[in-house]
């Protein structure tokens, strides 16, 4: 009889802990509630510029960036050549291709910045310097915005593969000739960065760069185009 | 949780910190000729703490490169070798921070920045990125399996390139983006706001401080001595 008693009084207790604890999460809940309502009824709405991210929109892009960085194996090589432009020759065509398709999927504000935020996250951990991409990445929102004003536009989408690898180069740029600069004896400055101080080569390999982006943008579009008409690029 | 036991474990945010610090402040005192025993100290510090294989990884790239540009400074700065030494340092601090940040696992990476509320989107894509990594290798040799097969001929050819690996590809990315979007939805993961627990916290711990006090203190004795 005692023992029953005791589990009455236990399970009693529970209860009321299971309600204390509800009753203290029910305004957070509710307001959340309410905040994701007004949210849905915001992404309903075409007209607007700004949409929120879904979860289907994050690990697409995710997926998109883990692509980039993948077929970009070459890049740990390359950035070790003291060459002008030679990181963005290198890659300018994976990092355009794969950012347009990213972008020709999820059409929304801030699509860019994500993917760049993403490939910063890593190559923070590889090559510092590099993780200004980011920074390029939402340069090239601001860019395309100006423009187009929404990526609703598929050549909205090949400006942005564009525009978003040449943004390095200045960055990289700076990094170089301080990393690559000895002073010598004589107390003079000698750099090993091979044709950052010729312009017709910074003008030749800027313009080489941008041409590439642009052609592995065009091929970004053109995959993705492909896609939507096979049924498999939803939007 | 104690604050006060050893973890050879970094906390990440903290390894990161000081790998960005490394790599900073090799640069801008690769001319101190003390600096390279700061940064052999640093090595040094990274293998107490369990940067062990990190450091281990980086070696070789660090010789060959390093060695093949302090030859290099050596040369074109007329035989001096200050110049070799400080080209040496650049190299040593950028692949002491790589070795160092190399060495956070992602997951553990994920939870920190879950912790200190950084977006659910930034933490949720940055672990799909690079669990990915390894998934994307086994789709890749798959479609170029599939090629085999077909006899679509050789990938260096711009147009097989295209048709036979690039769609494919493509396609392949798209569906399994949507069956995992699908899957993590149902996994209870919502962005903006939801609430949401973390398994398995990380928090600093007196070996973490230690280790961070390491490094920035043998940065001030570098500048000061």
């Amino acid at each position: 009889m005692d023992k029953v008693n005791h589990q009455t009084a236990d399970v009693a207790a529970l209860i009321e802990n299971t309600l204390a604890m509800q009753a203290e999460i029910a305004p957070k809940q509710a307001a959340f509630e309410e905040k994701r309502k007004k949210r849905e009824a915001r992404d309903k709405d075409e007209s607007k510029m700004f949409h929120r991210f879904k979860i289907k929109d994050i690990v697409f892009l995710a997926i998109i960036t883990a692509c980039t960085l993948v077929t970009s194996a070459i890049m740990p090589l390359l950035i070790h050549v003291p060459v002008f432009g030679i990181i963005q020759l290198g890659l300018g065509l994976q990092f355009s291709i794969f950012p347009v398709i990213g972008l020709m999927k999820v059409r929304k504000a801030g699509s860019m910045t994500v993917m760049g935020i993403f490939i910063a996250l890593f190559l923070v951990m590889m090559f510092p310097p590099m993780a200004l991409i980011a920074v390029c990445a939402v340069v090239v929102e601001l860019l395309v915005f100006a423009v187009f004003r929404s990526y609703q536009s598929d050549w909205a989408c090949v400006l942005a593969g564009t525009l978003y690898m040449p943004l390095t180069v200045p960055l990289l740029w700076l990094y170089y000739n301080v990393n690559y600069t000895v002073t010598g004896a004589e107390n003079e400055a000698v750099t090993m960065f091979l044709g950052a101080t010729d312009p017709w080569v910074i003008v030749g390999m800027t313009a080489a760069i941008a041409a590439l982006c642009f052609v592995g943008s065009v091929i970004g579009m053109l995959i993705s185009r492909e896609l939507k008409k096979a049924g498999v690029l939803k939007k | 949780m104690t604050f006060f036991r050893f973890k050879t474990k970094l906390y990440p945010l903290i390894a990161i910190a000081a790998s960005l610090f490394v790599i900073v402040f090799g640069l801008v005192m690769a001319r101190s000729e003390d600096l390279c025993w700061y940064l052999l100290g640093v090595l040094v510090w990274l293998c107490i703490f369990g940067c062990f294989q990190g450091v281990l990884k980086m070696l070789p790239a660090f010789i060959l490169f390093g060695g093949a540009f302090a030859g290099i400074a050596y040369a074109s700065a007329g035989g001096d070798l200050a110049a070799a030494l400080s080209m040496l340092n650049r190299f040593a601090a950028l692949f002491l921070g790589v070795a160092l940040s190399m060495s956070v696992a992602a997951v553990r990476m994920t939870r920190s920045l879950s912790q200190v509320h950084t977006p659910r989107a930034v933490t949720l894509g940055m672990l799909i990125s690079m669990s990915f990594v390894p998934m994307l290798k086994g789709e890749i040799k798959q479609v170029r399996e599939a090629m085999k097969t077909r006899g679509a001929g050789s990938v260096f050819d711009p147009q097989i390139l295209y048709r036979a690996f690039l769609v494919p590809f493509v396609m392949r990315l798209v569906n399994i983006s949507d069956t995992l979007a699908l899957s993590v939805e149902t996994r209870g993961f919502t962005l903006g706001g939801g609430l949401y627990s973390i398994y398995k916290k990380e928090y600093p711990v007196l070996s973490d401080l230690l280790f961070i006090l390491g490094i920035v203190a043998g940065a001030v004795l570098a500048v000061v001595l």
